[in-house]
């Protein structure tokens, strides 16, 4: 049993302050995924859990013990460093197989585990090599390795993906998640990437300067963001953000700034005159006679499977995805359409989600 | 074929116009190197290559005291040399000595330097005191512990007879079985030190990331230090070896000032023997001779040594 709980955790780097108040639970097995803006301390919070960091004020526990001043060694957590790690003198499956050599694991399953995990890692032919003889993602690929091969009670993972191919990517967090599903450890993993968040995570922590923003499953995330920045982090392409007003039309309220007009959900009813941000997800937008957003096409960008149409509407480039055989012509006017209880509304001022 | 070194090819690239490189020595751009070169040739040919040929010259010849001069004696020397038990012992011990002090002082060297590798208040100076013993000349290093092993009022000889390691009735430096212990101390003094600082270098230049994995990866501090830090320091541990290992091979002074050899031949070592055979007994192709086996026995260690160490990662 290993649910890590943060409380109150706080960090300072002499007398910068670079974490406060950090409150956070994730429970026994769970897969939380760490997002947030470069430089929001991430790392430092993946750190601090491992013990590699030490903690300015507020507790640590894992699996119920209190931790902050329990030595890296003792705490049962295997981790995949930003920055790799690696063991310069080692091999490749020497630097794999470290672990296991501490606890006087047999010859045999030193061999079955390393050569399991390189399979998985494509790096079977690299076992005999140096770190330093070694791509950039083969050695983010023997990072994972380690930590692979550990039956660790937590698991951290810092951006361990972050230099590979699209390809390897897809497959290695398949992979990743499955080892996930077979051990039951509790992970935490930080990753910039869309995809790998919202695909993997079973909780998504939101941090932004220090702080959890917002913490909730990915379709939470996704759905009902608690802030602007919450809302611009998540979904790709990103959010559509316009200034407005909550105005009325024939008795129920409306989103209105230049060129807009969105009819809201009726309680919004109750913010009525308040200085707003609008928030529209592309994929919500529709082209549609009558639309709520009247603008020109600048762009339309093929991304594949759909384009994104790129208007320029209320003085901001709004995008807005369509189908692929959608067509427009550059410079043409046209209408988007969103129903009304797709419109995410933030406070101008404070930026926070307005409630209904 | 040999490839061409990264030098070479800017060399030979600046040399043919196509490449102006300012930051390179004149001598290595220019059209011309011979002379930028002489200098520097003359003075090894004087002081280097003149004294080397000088020598193995002179170990075909040795000197007659009644003719006042050198005579040409063939492969004498050389096959005195295989037969001279004095050469035997003098090469046992100088290699016992190599092995115990190397031995002693790296151990202590690394001991100490995790010891000092610490950015405590207080630490600096420590680290700048490490200094002290090596500006002091070996020779007066040597006197002193001439002074503290004197069987009547040395103060190490007091010190070890009061925690009975000695017994007052072994003088250490005039008992052919501690004597050459006695002159290690010296050398162990003055030069652990040296080990250290260079140890300590080492071990301020390491990265943080392997042992902060190794640490989460479960292992203890000896594991750490046997897997991460031994193989880490290799490099300077090599330099350090070999330079303190150069040294040691044709120690000197230390029997020279404290035990000029004695007592009986116990603390002679091939240099002590090769001066002696020189200068006390004016045997000039016996001494040259001597000293051309040292050198030709230091380039082989060093070389199989380099060999041996080469840092594969
Ligand atoms: N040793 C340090 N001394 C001072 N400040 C530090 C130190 N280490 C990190 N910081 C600061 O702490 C903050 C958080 O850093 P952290 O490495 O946790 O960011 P991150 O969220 O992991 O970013 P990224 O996504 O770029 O990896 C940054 O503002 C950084 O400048
Ligand atoms: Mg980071």
């Amino acid at each position: 049993m290993a649910q890590v709980s943060y409380r109150k955790i706080a960090k300072s780097y002499g007398a910068v302050e670079v974490m406060r108040d950090v409150e956070l639970d994730i429970a026994d097995g769970e897969f939380a995924v760490l997002l947030g803006s470069s430089g929001c301390g991430k790392t430092t919070l993946l750190r601090m859990t491992a013990g590699l960091e030490t903690i300015t004020a507020g507790d640590l526990m894992i699996g119920g013990a209190r931790v902050n001043d329990r030595p890296p060694k003792d705490r049962d957590i295997a981790m995949v460093f930003q920055n790799y790690a690696l063991y310069p003198t080692m091999k490749v499956f020497e630097n794999i197989a470290f672990s296991l050599r501490v606890k006087k694991a047999p010859e045999a399953e030193v061999k079955r585990k390393v050569g399991a995990a390189a399979e998985v890692l494509n790096l079977t032919d690299y076992l005999d090599r140096y770190p330093r003889e070694l791509s950039g993602g083969q050695r983010q690929r023997v990072a994972m390795g380690r930590a692979m091969v550990r039956d660790a009670e937590v698991f951290l993972f810092d951006e361990p993906l972050s230099n590979l191919d699209a390809k390897l990517r897809a497959h290695m967090r398949v992979e990743i998640r499955q080892l996930h599903d077979r051990q039951g450890a509790t992970t935490i993993y930080v990753t910039h990437d869309q995809i790998e968040a919202m695909t993997m995570a079973d909780k998504i922590v939101l941090m932004k300067g220090g702080k959890v923003e917002q913490v909730g499953t990915p379709d939470e995330l996704y759905d009902r963001p608690v802030s602007k920045y919450a809302a611009d982090f998540v979904g790709s392409p990103s959010m559509n953000f316009i200034e407005g007003e909550i105005g009325e039309r024939e008795g129920a309220p409306i989103f209105l700034a230049e060129g807009v007009a969105a009819p809201l959900p009726a309680p919004m009813a109750r913010h009525l005159g308040r200085r707003t941000i609008a928030g529209l997800r592309p994929s919500d937008l529709h082209p549609a006679e009558n639309g709520a957003v009247q603008g020109t096409l600048t762009l339309a960008e093929k991304t594949g499977a759909d384009q994104n149409l790129h208007v320029r509407a209320a003085g901001v480039d709004i995008v807005s995805t369509a189908p692929r055989n959608f067509q427009v012509r550059q410079g043409q006017h046209i209408a988007l359409a969103i129903p009304p209880e797709r419109v995410h509304l933030f406070d101008a001022a404070t930026e926070r989600r307005l409630g209904a | 074929m040999r490839q061409s070194t990264p030098m070479e090819l800017r060399m030979g690239a600046a040399r043919e116009g196509r490449l102006s490189l300012p930051g390179l020595p004149r001598m290595l751009t220019s059209e011309h190197p011979l002379p930028w070169l002489l200098p520097l040739t003359a003075m090894l040919l004087v002081f280097t290559v003149y004294p080397l040929i000088y020598n193995i010259w002179l170990s075909f010849h040795e000197y007659v005291p009644f003719k006042r001069a050198l005579v040409p004696v063939g492969t004498d020397n050389w096959a005195r040399l295989l037969a001279d038990e004095r050469f035997w012992g003098a090469m046992g011990t100088t290699f016992l000595y190599f092995f115990v002090v190397l031995g002693i002082e790296l151990v202590l060297g690394i001991a100490l330097a995790m010891l000092l590798d610490s950015d405590a208040p207080g630490y600096g100076l420590l680290r700048s005191l490490l200094t002290l013993t090596l500006v002091i000349p070996p020779a007066i290093t040597g006197m002193m512990f001439l002074l503290m092993e004197d069987a009547q009022f040395g103060v190490l000889t007091w010190a070890l007879q009061g925690i009975g390691l000695l017994s007052p009735d072994t003088p250490i430096l005039a008992t052919p079985s501690t004597a050459l212990a006695g002159v290690m101390l010296a050398d162990i003094w003055q030069w652990t030190p040296f080990m250290v600082l260079i140890v300590l270098a080492g071990l301020r230049s390491l990265p943080p990331e392997p042992y902060e994995a190794a640490m989460l990866d479960g292992a203890g501090p000896w594991m750490i230090f046997r897997k991460i830090t031994l193989p880490l320091l290799s490099k300077v541990l090599a330099v350090a070896i070999l330079i303190r290992g150069i040294d040691l091979f044709r120690v000197f002074d230390y029997m020279f000032v404290m035990t000029s050899g004695g007592p009986g031949t116990s603390t002679y070592t091939l240099s002590l023997y090769a001066w002696q055979q020189t200068f006390s007994f004016i045997q000039w192709g016996y001494g040259a001779t001597l000293s051309l086996v040292t050198l030709a026995l230091i380039l082989i260690l060093a070389n199989l040594f380099i060999w041996i160490s080469k840092v594969r990662w």
